[in-house]
């Protein structure tokens, strides 16, 4: 009798935990889906101000497919030439013809295809706020990267002749998995994957690149959900680039680089 | 049919009643212990199936929270392009100023964008992949391999510290010079464990190590020839954009002094 109501009393018991987790993910994911919403308007309030203030003729101009196509590469040109006045490499994404340039002082010095593109929401929308933002450059505030940015060897100096040890060749046949992460304004991520999965360290190194951001998301997420706060939304652009162009692109911008994005 | 029959009998094995008080004893304590033996594999299967089942649930639950929520993100926002039908809007005098002033920018921008280009030579090093690109009037003329700088940090005992890198951006050529010497600097002779001599000691100049011809880019580095061919396509000078021969010849004979020289 008593090992009966024992066990009815953990069955409830469980019945219960798997409900409090149930409704934990719930209200984790309603929350999570009110993030982008919360971001949109961020977006809308620091680039458009109030949206109702434009007349309704004015609202309907900027409905029209053609007009924001041509606004959308106003933007992207108007973010190059500011990023031309610079003497510094930055970078120019098109995602409408997939392609992505290494840029300096307004010369193309390097081209590569991208072969894969997956883009928020967000971004891709024709959210009239967010060509206005995409008019200026991005500025990277923060890279993520399986590879060094710079692979400098440190060489102590030989005391004497005796100890002197002419440098060896370098290896340059290691191909190293390159996958990277530049962060940018307003919590946009973009997210460069090598194309190339031909090898299982290839994949293995890919998966645990991904799992480890999406980790590092999830963490922050339950951080702000924990004090009932809707989390922190990063607009995303997933690439695929040919390896060698990947490790050229990331070596090649500088630390803080800029980046111009045609959606 | 039959055969079922032998199955069923077999399996379901009731024991026949025993009359024998000491033996009707025996075969209760057996088929108690027989069914405390059921009860308990029967718990058993039954935790590892809450166990498996806990398990799956986690990984459900992790699943969902790692890959789900996610691409639950990107259901609400956004606004799909409408096209206007209305053709009183498309017709509208204010559409369409609108849309020819913003083809009047792009076309500026556009301009604009495409005079960054020189028309006249430059050349592009691609320091990643150790290769050089010559232009002139905006199309490529020649391209191979150079080497770029080892990024190497040589440390003395004392602390002073070098990293031989090739600096990136843009430089112009500063300065042309056929049958170059090297004057070398204080780290050639420190990394060879040589003692450094003073500032104009002739010990320092060395020809032919430079090959035909240098063009001076800037702070001390150069584009030269070098004796050691076989490390073109490879990062091992000291910052220096080292070429072949034939490479070097026609690089000194395309770009002026003010020619740009572009670095990444």
């Amino acid at each position: 009798m008593e090992t009966e109501v024992k066990k009815s009393g953990l069955k409830i018991t469980f019945i219960v935990l798997i409900g409090i987790v149930l409704a934990f993910v719930i209200y984790y994911s309603i929350m999570s889906m009110l993030s982008p919403v919360r971001k949109l308007d961020e977006i809308k309030n620091e680039f458009v101000g109030n949206a109702s203030e434009k007349n309704e003729s004015e609202q309907q101009i900027l409905k029209d497919s053609t007009y924001l196509k041509l606004l959308k590469e106003k933007a992207f040109l108007q973010s190059r030439l500011v990023m031309a006045e610079t003497d510094s490499i930055y970078l120019s994404i098109n995602l409408a013809d997939s392609s992505i340039n290494i840029e300096i002082s307004g010369v193309v010095v390097h081209k590569a295809r991208i072969n894969s593109i997956n883009i928020s929401k967000i971004l891709s929308g024709s959210d009239y706020s967010v060509l206005s933002m995409l008019s200026t450059p991005f500025t990277i505030s923060r890279s993520i990267a399986t590879i060094k940015k710079e692979p400098v060897m440190l060489k102590m100096a030989p005391k004497d002749t005796s100890e002197y040890k002419p440098d060896i060749m370098p290896d340059t046949s290691i191909a190293e998995p390159v996958n990277y992460i530049l962060e940018v304004n307003h919590g946009i991520r973009i997210y460069v994957y090598q194309e190339e999965k031909t090898k299982f360290v290839d994949r293995m190194n890919q998966f645990k690149f991904d799992i480890k951001d999406r980790l590092t998301n999830t963490w922050s997420s339950l951080k702000s959900i924990a004090v009932l706060k809707v989390p922190e939304y990063h607009p995303f652009i997933r690439i695929k680039l040919p390896r060698t162009d990947a490790k050229i692109i990331y070596r090649a911008i500088p630390k803080n680089g800029q980046i111009a994005v045609f959606t | 049919m039959e055969n079922e029959e032998i199955i069923k009998g077999s399996t379901q094995a009731e024991p026949e009643p025993d009359l024998n008080p000491v033996n009707v004893e025996a075969s209760k304590t057996d088929s108690e212990s027989g069914q405390a033996v059921n009860t308990g594999s029967k718990s058993f299967l039954r935790g590892v199936a809450i166990f498996l089942g806990t398990i799956l649930f986690i990984l459900a639950i992790i699943i969902f929270i790692l890959y789900i929520t996610p691409a639950l993100n990107e259901i609400l926002p956004g606004r799909k392009t409408e096209i206007v039908k209305n053709s009183e809007v498309k017709n509208s005098a204010d559409f369409k100023k609108r849309l020819s002033l913003l083809n009047k920018d792009i076309q500026r921008f556009t301009l604009k964008s495409n005079g960054y280009t020189s028309g006249q030579s430059y050349i592009v090093v691609n320091t990643t992949e150790n290769r050089f690109f010559l232009y002139t009037n905006k199309k490529l003329i020649r391209e191979g391999f150079c080497s770029t700088g080892s990024l190497m940090m040589l440390k003395t005992e004392k602390g002073k510290v070098w990293v031989f890198k090739t600096p990136r951006g843009k430089r112009q050529i500063q300065g042309k010079i056929a049958n170059p010497s090297w004057k070398r600097p204080d780290w050639s002779f420190i990394e060879e464990g040589l003692p450094v001599p003073p500032k104009d000691d002739p010990s320092r100049w060395e020809s032919g190590v430079l090959g035909d011809y240098a063009l001076g880019i800037g702070d001390g580095y150069l584009i030269h020839g070098t004796i050691y061919k076989r490390f073109l396509g490879m990062p091992v000078t000291h910052g220096c954009v080292r070429l072949n021969d034939e490479d070097l010849k026609v690089i000194f004979n395309t770009l002026n002094i003010g020619s740009k020289v572009y670095i990444f």
